[in-house]
């Protein structure tokens, strides 16, 4: 079944092709993005605020990769996240290991239970998917809360810290609010330059082929169930990358991480920023803190004013602020 | 040129207590256009899936170019060298146009390739503005395909099995919907690409038939019902009885 | 441990899987019928319950409670079907999932301002109060109540769906909603009392968990996991599957908790796990449309 959501043109491949209608944007997309979250800790009103975009646009743009890209709508992503987390909390503080090590540890946790979810859920179509990668992360955080000599049960996972990141020669104090931002940048723009690389690769033109005409996409010949799992692994990883910054930046995993109430979260900064657009999850997880931030001021149940807007996006605006921006850019 | 492309043997299909199919059995000969007909219902495009890979028959065999499809999944069937095209459009609608086919080319290349940018291949790009070109569409080849006109969309509908260079070419009713001239322009192009290769097709313009088909099938509740040239179903007393004869405008 | 124990635990199970068959019901009809999942299921399913509660305080009886709650959260649901899930036909079938989330997110929030944050307690009522001497073991009147309404509720929608017309063209529009309009039948209205029906039941649910679980807003956080548990189980859309996989889930969970209570809420979601390594559809379920 086709899923048409989207919206942007794909990444474009030719050089006489879609290169002709949107010259440039593609090379720069990159560099444009990562200056742009250059400058954030000093538009935005707080750098802790700052971090959280960083932090949380990478798990939506991870996110975005399935769903924005490939069609497939996850409701079980906070499970990769909340791996990456815990994975490298307990890798610092039960075993010891260096930031480096326990940051691998969490993205092989993280790729390890997308496979094995990726290869359960891929089994379903549809609207099934979404109910079946929403129970198997519940699973995943009741799993976590039983576990509680490992990971803390319902507190969470406290008592590691990471002050300093060693390299070879130098070390940088993460203690330090701008050295730990543009310390996790540098990780985000790797991220992101993978993400672009996928995207223009032969890889990233069968997931749209698929997000669009499934059916199709496996009559030209490809093996539909095989590439879907591919972009869930990758887009769980990337989630799990998102949820070790996380964990170095707040010395503490909360078990909600892991719920699928994050999962929402996700979709929701998704869909507001603009499902299948590159920097849309940004915008969207921008959007979303700012209203957090601001509303919360005025009231304690901001999320009653944040839920209205979402249903109002789901209903006027599917394609999201950034992917309803690039529609007008086009002219269309 | 004896061997048969593709050959079928007693296939039937069942779906839960319904027999769509029962012991269908045919050869289809390398080179020539087959044409499948039948009144709705006749299960023709269950056979038409099957053909394709699109659905596993219940019993009996189905050989391409003597090997057994029975464990082959679908998407492999277009690596074998068989290609389909749907009734009901069934394009990438917000792909432009050229990636469109471009995305059917690759697939012959690179499949699960994360790493290298796609733009390399332009070999492929190439094969897919050929394609373009042969089915008409190169000045379309930047707008998104949903934004194409019903007949345009139907002949990317075809570039994209074609890209494939397939060997046995399934088209399902490749002129479903469209008007005489765009009918007439669509059977120009089935005879262009019938000179290097075999084509099995459904439809229901009984006069296009007869005059494109070397050869042509009547399915009728799930049985073949006659198997001939285009002149002896003419003259097949049953068929004019079960089918034609309900539409006699059919010549 | 003795037979009689575990024919006990045997029985509790049983008497869950009622009350999850009930949580699973109303999901069940209105994806039957209109092909989305309602993500807001859980979050109407707590409605109810603060319905119960609302109306049991204004007229002191749990029984107006039971009957008026249902019929008015049935009747807030065909409202939410008819202005913020009818603009949503014929789009991505992903775009009433998304909308039904959010409203989940806020019909939360909206309880919280309303309620307070706080749990409430809702007393049984006096006359279902106690226990009752089973033979086996003594079980509380309260559960063995809750299994009738089930019971009774399940009879009256299979009358419904089996004798009566309206039954008749559900289940037709449920199998090709093109014949409904060929048929001249409004499908809109249908839907509309369809997902109101669906609704009504989800809220019948969470009256009836009300004084077994604390009431609260987060209270339906667990009952979508548990509702999408049992569907994917039984097969979507398949109201004997969802009384199957109820029951099957209900002595899975309540057996495991005779052995490992620690893993009583692990056994359902790896038991999903299980049956999607077999069987992807579900016990039940039609194979996936769209080849």
């Amino acid at each position: 079944m086709s899923v048409v959501r989207n919206v942007e043109l794909a990444p474009p491949s030719s050089r006489r092709g879609l290169a002709v209608l949107f010259p440039g944007a593609n090379r720069w997309r990159v560099p444009l993005s990562v200056l742009t979250l250059c400058i954030l800790p000093w538009v935005l009103p707080s750098q802790a605020l700052a971090v959280n975009v960083l932090i949380y646009g990478l798990l939506a743009v991870g996110y975005n990769l399935l769903f924005g890209y490939t069609g497939l709508l996850s409701f079980g992503h906070a499970a990769f996240f909340g791996a990456g987390a815990y994975a490298t909390g307990i890798a610092i503080g039960t075993f010891g290991v260096n930031w480096f090590v326990a940051m691998v540890v969490g993205l092989a946790v993280a790729g390890f239970l997308a496979t094995i979810m990726g290869m359960l859920a891929i089994r379903t179509r549809g609207i099934y998917f979404s109910m079946v990668t929403l129970a198997l992360s519940q699973l995943v955080y009741y799993t976590a809360l039983q576990a509680s000599s490992w990971t803390g049960g319902e507190n969470g996972l406290r008592g590691f810290t990471v002050s300093t990141l060693s390299f070879p020669g130098f070390s940088l104090n993460f203690l330090d609010p701008l050295v730990k931002y543009y310390a996790i940048t540098i990780v985000v723009a790797l991220a992101l330059w993978f993400v672009s690389r996928a995207l223009n690769s032969p890889f990233g033109a069968v997931i749209e082929a698929i997000r669009e005409n499934e059916t199709r996409a496996r009559a030209c010949g490809y093996n539909v169930e095989r590439t879907k799992l591919l972009s869930f692994v990758l887009s769980g990883i990337l989630c799990g990358l998102a949820g070790t910054l996380s964990a170095m930046h707040l010395s503490i995993v909360p078990l909600d991480s892991l719920h699928y109430q994050t999962s929402g979260l996700i979709v929701m900064m998704t869909l507001l920023g603009g499902a299948g657009s590159f920097f849309g999850p940004f915008i969207g997880a921008l959007a979303f803190l700012l209203m957090e931030d601001i509303f919360s001021l005025w009231t304690t149940n901001w999320q009653l004013i944040v839920g209205v807007i979402f249903i109002l996006f789901v209903l006027y605006l599917p394609k999201g602020i950034w992917g309803t921006l690039i529609s007008w850019g086009k002219g269309r | 040129m004896n061997e048969p492309i593709m050959s079928v043997a007693n296939v039937g299909k069942q779906f839960g207590g319904l027999i769509a199919l029962r012991g269908i059995t045919a050869d289809f000969k390398e080179g020539q256009i087959t044409a499948i007909i039948g009144p709705n219902g006749a299960g023709k495009s269950t056979f038409f899936n099957i053909l394709s890979g699109a659905l596993k028959p219940s019993s009996g065999t189905l050989k391409f170019r003597g090997a057994d499809m029975a464990g082959v999944p679908q998407h492999d069937y277009v690596h074998r060298g068989i290609a389909r095209s749907y009734q009901i459009t069934n394009i990438f609608p917000n792909l432009a146009v050229l990636e469109n086919v471009r995305v059917a080319a690759q697939a012959f290349r690179s499949r699960m390739n994360i790493w290298t940018n796609r733009g390399v291949y332009e070999d492929i790009e190439d094969k897919a503005s050929a394609t373009l070109a042969a089915v008409g569409l190169s000045g379309r080849a930047g707008t998104l395909a949903k934004f194409l006109a019903h007949g345009q969309q139907r002949a990317l509908e075809i570039a994209i099995a074609l890209v494939a260079d397939p060997a046995l070419l399934l088209l399902d009713e490749p002129t479903a919907g469209m008007g005489p001239e765009e009918t007439r322009e669509m059977v120009a192009l089935i005879e262009k690409l019938a000179a290097d290769r075999t084509i099995l097709l459904v439809e229901h313009k009984m006069k296009m038939i007869l005059g494109l088909s070397d050869r042509v099938l009547v399915l009728h509740h799930g049985e073949l019902l006659a198997d001939g040239t285009p002149e002896e179903i003419r003259a097949n007393g049953e068929v004019r009885r079960v089918y034609l004869g309900q539409n006699d405008g059919y010549a | 441990m003795t037979v009689q124990l575990i024919a006990m635990q045997l029985f509790s199970g049983l008497a869950l899987g009622a009350i999850l068959i009930m949580v699973a019901l109303g999901l069940s009809i209105i994806f039957g019928m209109l092909g989305i999942v309602n993500f807001a299921h859980g979050a109407l399913f707590m409605v109810g319950a603060y319905a119960g509660l609302y109306v049991a305080g204004l007229t002191g009886s749990f029984w107006w409670a039971l009957v008026l709650a249902p019929v008015l959260i049935g009747l807030f649901g065909m409202l939410i079907e008819r202005f913020l899930i009818r603009p949503l036909y014929g789009r991505s079938p992903d775009d009433p999932l998304l909308l039904t989330f959010g409203l989940g997110y806020v019909l939360v929030e909206a309880v919280r301002i309303l309620f307070g944050t706080d749990g409430i307690p809702f007393s049984t009522p006096a006359a279902l109060r106690g226990v009752v001497n089973l033979g086996i073991g003594f079980f509380p009147l309260y559960r063995l109540f809750v299994i009738g309404v089930v019971l009774a509720v399940l009879l009256l929608l299979w009358l419904g769906l089996e004798r009566t017309k309206f039954g008749l063209i559900v289940r037709a529009g449920s199998a090709d909603p093109l014949i409904m309009r060929v048929l001249g039948v409004d499908i809109s209205k249908l839907w509309l009392v369809v997902f109101g029906i669906g609704v009504g039941i989800t809220a019948l649910g969470g009256v009836l968990a009300a004084p077994m679980r604390n009431v609260s807003p987060e209270m339906g956080t667990l009952v979508l996991a548990e509702a999408f548990v049992v569907t994917v189980i039984g097969g979507m859309g398949s109201l004997a599957g969802a009384v199957i996989a109820g029951l099957i889930v209900g002595v899975a969970v309540s057996m495991t908790s005779l052995f490992a209570p620690e893993m009583a809420t692990i056994v359902m979601f790896a038991l999903m796990a299980l049956i999607l390594l077999v069987r992807p559809n579900g016990l039940y379920g039609r194979a996936a449309p769209g080849l």
